[in-house]
């Protein structure tokens, strides 16, 4: 009989699992709790069998030649598990009323469904070996963002905002076809050892062509400038769930999508890529920092927040590759753990009042636990010290420092103060200002709460506890 | 096992423990826990000091230099290495077993001083960061160790001075304290940077192995000038001692200690006997061999110290706060034991006696003072005040106080058999052996005003009609957690002297000098008569114009016809108005006022800018996110033409 590798079951579970749970629905009426259940049990599942995962260094293993199973890509199916998990937990609340003044989501089966597409997306990009899959693996993380964007029927904001996003999202794909039919020309071949050998081989225009536009495609995805422009409408049109899987799933599929390939096929002209991988870096962390000064509404703050963090991970891009993935790969579990938390935060305030800067006033008097875990989440994405946010980023910047890029470096570090102030702000108004009377109380669940404190307590403790972290390393022999 | 390293860890951690666990956990609400902890703490450290003593005297290896454990932490270039280290000599042991004891004192009084106060714990924590600074510099094994904690005493002093920061006069003392000490500390640290540039090394054992000899030929560039190396190292060595003029408050320096006064008596009381401004004198007498061969370096320093010596004293005489007088006597005191370091030198050799008179001093000293302030600080907690005016008649009332403060103000006068007695005799015999008769006489003429101002003090407090409504009431009793270390420490103000004499004269010499050694003396009989007579005198004019039933007391408190010397003399010499006029109107109004210019329109205005300019940045971004989708198409193309010509691709 033909046996199955262990190591390639969670990614079939992932692949039926959305069936599962829509086709749930058929059995049960839609008031049900079968399929959130279900997507709960099963997504705990897939993240337990992926740790089981032995972690092999070298070239990973082969499932049917052409589904490659590697240490990163191990801990990128981690994360983006996570991100699913964490954003099914937080949209189950707008399927029971409305907030931030839009109404009630329906139909949870099939939103959890498209979660575990975009998910599957993901883990194709990383498991891809040749540029086919690839494509295909970006594809499908994107498509289903398109329909969660614009999830909420009855809201024309979010009606708006998937249209942009579905259009600009077409002109990326064209963008990345095109990069990829001229590497295609370049190489000869599909296969990634293929392109690697022609890429080693010599360059030519037709490969510097590929290697713009794919870049340019890709910025599009991980809001890099100036391809970021539909991220700030996008985020603020969408349901805060959706906003939420999307700074952390949709970005971590791009960033993965960038390692693999820069670490990957063009490794031979990782120098060469190197001034351009450093403008979009530099630029798009400030840009994003920029934007985030001005803002007055949470999600859109958010927006410009993720828009500079994508320019932080960047700078790992330019290390060598166990270093530049280890670091990739840790800042996104931080960045995942930090952003959910904020967007729980966010959440809470936003099923009572609006979701802006002016709901968090004296958020510290009426609700302290609240204030603190907004404390923690925000210092944590400054990268202040003693949190995770802090050790992320210095592991991010300690990439690129390595191959030398000093200057690009302390142009993020000083950044850094720049974003200091901004979250700062936040703070401010949720520690400082005078609570506002006519500010409808705040209730916690008993899920909100937990996983609250379960975030906020994992946000310390991996910046406290390295260790924690050092379990991560480990799966890259230096 | 209990040896002696793991003895000098506890000695050391001991403390730092105490610190830590009241500063992180006890201090806010258990204060009772607090106290308890910080005493078992330094008792225990206490126990482990004198343990250690008494192992290091009673071995053979006595007098010899011994390091304990060292650890290296900041490799600078080549040879030049900071190390952490623990030193072990008879100067640093007998430090050791003063600063933990005194500290053992001074926590278990501070449980009766500061019971009613909201943040005692607080003060226990910081008492507890006090000594322990004070022992990480006693133990140094080199300059940059004793440098660190050097800053740390001076930074928890300025935390224990303006303990009671409600108080405006406490935080201006304490900023006083601190800015002052500072202002010498960098003096310190530059003689450090100097001294380790020259010679390669920070360790004592290096800098008091030297000869100046071979330093006399090469040059050596400052940076501003070329010098002679040895030049550097006579001026790095008047700079390191420019950082212990400071700390230990000497002319004109001095003006923070009086003030010092602010904060709680206790921490007045480990100041003036054990820390902080010991060591100033504790650096020069570690460095005695380097300042030894560094020319008139000990002369400068002998006259510092004699000139501190009587001006103080004269100043003592005439003040009515009890706590000032007690803190010009300790001037008048580490100007003895300046001048006893200095007077070693005589013309081109050096002799050991003021060295050895010196740190004995050191010894006993600390004693009396302790005792004398925590005195005091019993006084003024049952007087509320600090004025001898509102004291009087306290004999009966507090008894054992009273013999106590007897027999501390007898060692401070130099009277036998009290302690005082034997390091002072000692002083003046070195300053006579030294031939410097003109600071002999001087030391000869302080002794008597010593006598006089102490017995002031103890008639005006403790005999006579009370002239308090409190104390007539007899509102007045002896706490029994602030009595107890008053008595405990009687005894080493009685017997430190007579028992530590031997102890001393057997191992105390500063090390091998490389400069002629005078080793045959000329020795005296005649100068502890007339020590004891000068002194006995004093007491008795002390007697008659504050005690004796004749005494006008009231005339002698009253301020109103008084000479002009007088005058000037109460108000210090008016030497704190002078340094106010100085600070005020040439630092703070000269330089300051440009710097601050300077501040105000370039770097902020800079600053401003740039704010204003990341903001205007803000903006922008902000208003190119109009909504408008063909504008966010258009960037698409836009962002591809910008990255085809910046993106250094090779296109």
């Amino acid at each position: 009989m033909y046996s199955i590798p262990h190591f390639i079951i969670p990614d079939l579970i992932l692949l039926v699992f959305p069936f599962i749970v829509i086709g749930s629905r058929l059995f049960c009426d839609y008031k049900s709790k079968i399929p959130w259940r279900i997507a709960n049990i099963g997504l705990m599942l897939i993240f337990v069998l992926l740790n089981l995962i032995p972690l092999a260094s070298g070239e990973g293993q082969f499932f049917i030649s052409n589904w490659r199973v590697d240490d990163f890509g191990v801990l990128m199916r981690e994360v983006l598990i996570l991100s699913a998990l964490l954003g099914v937990w937080l949209s189950k609340d707008y399927f029971e009323h409305g907030a931030d003044g839009k109404p009630q989501m329906h139909q949870i089966a099939e939103f959890i469904g498209a979660i575990a597409f975009a998910t599957f997306g993901g883990i194709t990009v990383v498991s891809a070996c040749d540029t086919l899959t690839f494509f295909l693996g970006l594809e499908i993380a994107t498509i289903p963002m398109y329909a969660l964007t614009a999830w909420n029927k009855k809201d024309q904001m979010g009606t708006e905002a998937a249209t942009k996003y579905i259009l600009m999202g077409s002109v990326a794909t064209a963008f990345e076809l095109f990069g990829f039919s001229y590497l295609f020309g370049f190489a000869g071949g599909l296969h990634f050892s293929e392109i690697h050998a022609a890429v080693a081989a010599g360059t030519s225009p037709l490969l510097w062509v590929a290697v713009l536009f794919l870049f340019c495609g890709i910025g599009f995805k991980l809001t890099l400038f100036p391809f970021y422009t539909w991220a700030p409408d996008v985020y603020e049109g969408a349901p805060t769930p959706v906003t939420a899987v999307l700074s952390v799933t949709s970005k971590a599929t791009a960033i993965a999508f960038l390692a693999v390939l820069v670490y990957g096929p063009l490794a031979p002209i990782q120098e060469q890529i190197a001034p351009l991988i450093a403008l979009l870096a530099g630029v798009t962390l400030f840009v994003g920092n920029l934007g985030a000064l001005k803002q007055s509404r949470l999600r859109r703050f958010m927006a410009y927040s993720s828009i500079a963090q994508a320019g932080y991970i960047m700078v790992a891009l330019l290390g060598p590759a166990e270093i530049g993935k280890t670091a990739i790969v840790y800042y996104l579990f931080v960045y995942a753990i930090s952003n959910y938390l904020a967007f729980f935060v966010f959440g809470i305030i936003g099923h009572h009042r609006e979701e802006t800067f002016a709901s968090l006033r004296g958020l510290s008097k009426q609700n302290p636990s609240l204030a603190i875990a907004l404390a923690i989440s925000m210092f944590s994405l400054a990268g202040i010290p003693p949190l995770a946010g802090f050790f992320g980023k210095f592991h991010l910047f300690f990439s690129g420092a390595t191959t030398g890029h000093y200057m690009l470096v302390t142009f993020a570090v000083l950044n850094n103060v720049l974003a200091l102030f901004y979250y700062i702000q936040l703070i401010k108004s949720a520690w400082v200002d005078e609570p506002d009377g006519h500010l409808t109380p705040l209730r916690l669940t008993k899920r909100q709460r937990a996983v609250v404190i379960f975030l906020s307590i994992g946000v310390v403790a991996i910046g406290f506890l390295p260790f924690l972290s050092n379990n991560i390393f480990a799966g890259f022999n230096y | 096992m209990i040896n002696d390293v793991t003895l000098g860890y506890l000695i050391l951690l001991l403390p730092l423990f105490t610190f830590v666990v009241n500063g992180l956990f006890l201090g806010h609400k258990h204060h009772k826990a607090a106290a308890a902890l910080a005493v078992t703490c330094n008792g225990l450290a206490a126990a482990s000091a004198i343990l250690l003593a008494i192992h290091y005297f009673c071995s053979s290896f006595a007098p010899q230099k011994a390091i304990l454990f060292e650890y290296e932490f900041i490799p600078f270039v080549g040879e030049l290495v900071a190390k952490i280290g623990m030193l072990i000599d008879p100067l640093s042991v007998m430090m050791l077993v003063v600063v933990t004891f005194i500290s053992f004192m001074v926590n278990i009084y501070s449980i009766g001083y500061m019971r009613e106060d909201r943040s005692a714990g607080r003060f226990f924590s910081l008492l507890s960061l006090f000594s322990f600074s004070m022992l990480g510099l006693v133990v140094a094994t080199n300059l940059f160790q004793m440098f660190i904690f050097w800053e740390l005493v001076g930074v928890s002093s300025y935390l224990l001075i303006g303990f009671w920061y409600h108080k405006p006069s406490a935080v201006s003392a304490s900023k006083q304290a601190f800015i002052l000490t500072r202002f010498a500390d960098s003096f310190f640290l530059l003689g450090i940077v100097l001294v380790s540039y020259v010679v390669g090394s920070f360790d004592f054992s290096v800098l008091n192995s030297l000869g100046l000899a071979g330093f006399k030929y090469d040059l050596i560039n400052l940076g501003i000038c070329e010098v002679k190396r040895s030049t550097a190292l006579v001026i790095g060595s008047v700079l390191i001692f420019t950082g212990g003029w400071g700390k230990s408050a000497m002319f004109p320096m001095h003006i923070w200690l009086p003030n010092a006064m602010e904060g709680p008596t206790p921490v007045s009381s480990i100041i003036h006997s054990a820390t902080m401004v010991v060591a100033g004198v504790y650096l020069v007498a570690r460095l005695f061999p380097f300042f030894a061969i560094c020319e008139n370096t000990l002369t400068l320093i002998m006259w510092v110290g004699a000139f501190t010596m009587v001006f103080a004293a004269v100043i003592a005489c005439t003040q009515k706060d009890i706590k000032r007088i007690l803190a010009y006597s300790t001037l008048s005191q580490l100007g003895y034991m300046m001048f006893a370091l200095g007077v070693c030198k005589i013309g081109q050799v050096v002799a050991v006696t003021g060295w050895t008179a010196s740190t004995f001093h050191i010894f006993t000293h600390a004693f009396f003072k302790c005792s004398l302030f925590l005195i005091a600080g019993s006084l003024i907690h049952q007087v509320h005040t600090n004025d001898l005016d509102a004291m009087g008649g306290l004999r009966k009332k507090m008894p054992l106080t009273y013999v106590c403060a007897l027999i501390s103000i007898l060692a401070i006068s130099g009277i036998p058999p009290f302690s005082g007695f034997f390091s002072k005799d000692e002083i003046i015999l070195a300053a006579f052996q030294g031939r410097h008769y003109a600071v002999f006489g001087l030391a000869l003429f302080t002794s008597g005003l010593t006598t006089f101002y102490m017995f002031r003090l103890f008639f005006l407090a403790f005999h006579g009609e009370p002239r308090h409504e409190g104390v007539k009431a007899g509102h007045v009793h002896e706490d029994f957690a602030m009595t107890l270390p008053i008595v405990i420490l009687a005894i080493p103000a009685l017997l430190s002297g007579i028992l530590g004499k031997g102890l001393f004269e057997k191992f105390f010499i500063p090390g091998r000098l490389h400069v002629p050694q005078l080793m045959r003396l000329a020795h005296a009989d005649w100068i502890p008569l007339a020590a004891v007579g000068i002194a006995v005198l004093a007491l008795l004019i002390a007697w008659f114009l504050y005690a004796s039933p004749k005494a006008k007391i009231a005339r002698a408190l009253d301020e109103t016809n008084r000479s002009g010397l007088y005058k000037v003399v109460y108000h210090k010499f008016y030497f704190d108005e002078m340094y106010y006029t100085v600070v005020r109107q040439f630092i703070f109004g000269g330089v300051a006022r440009v710097s601050r210019a300077f501040n105000d329109i370039v770097i902020e205005g800079l600053l401003a800018f740039c704010i204003w300019f990341i903001h205007k940045l803000g903006n922008l971004v902000r208003t190119a996110q109009a909504g408008y989708l063909p504008f966010y198409l258009g960037t698409l193309i836009i962002g591809v033409l910008i990255w085809r010509f910046f993106g250094q691709l090779p296109l």
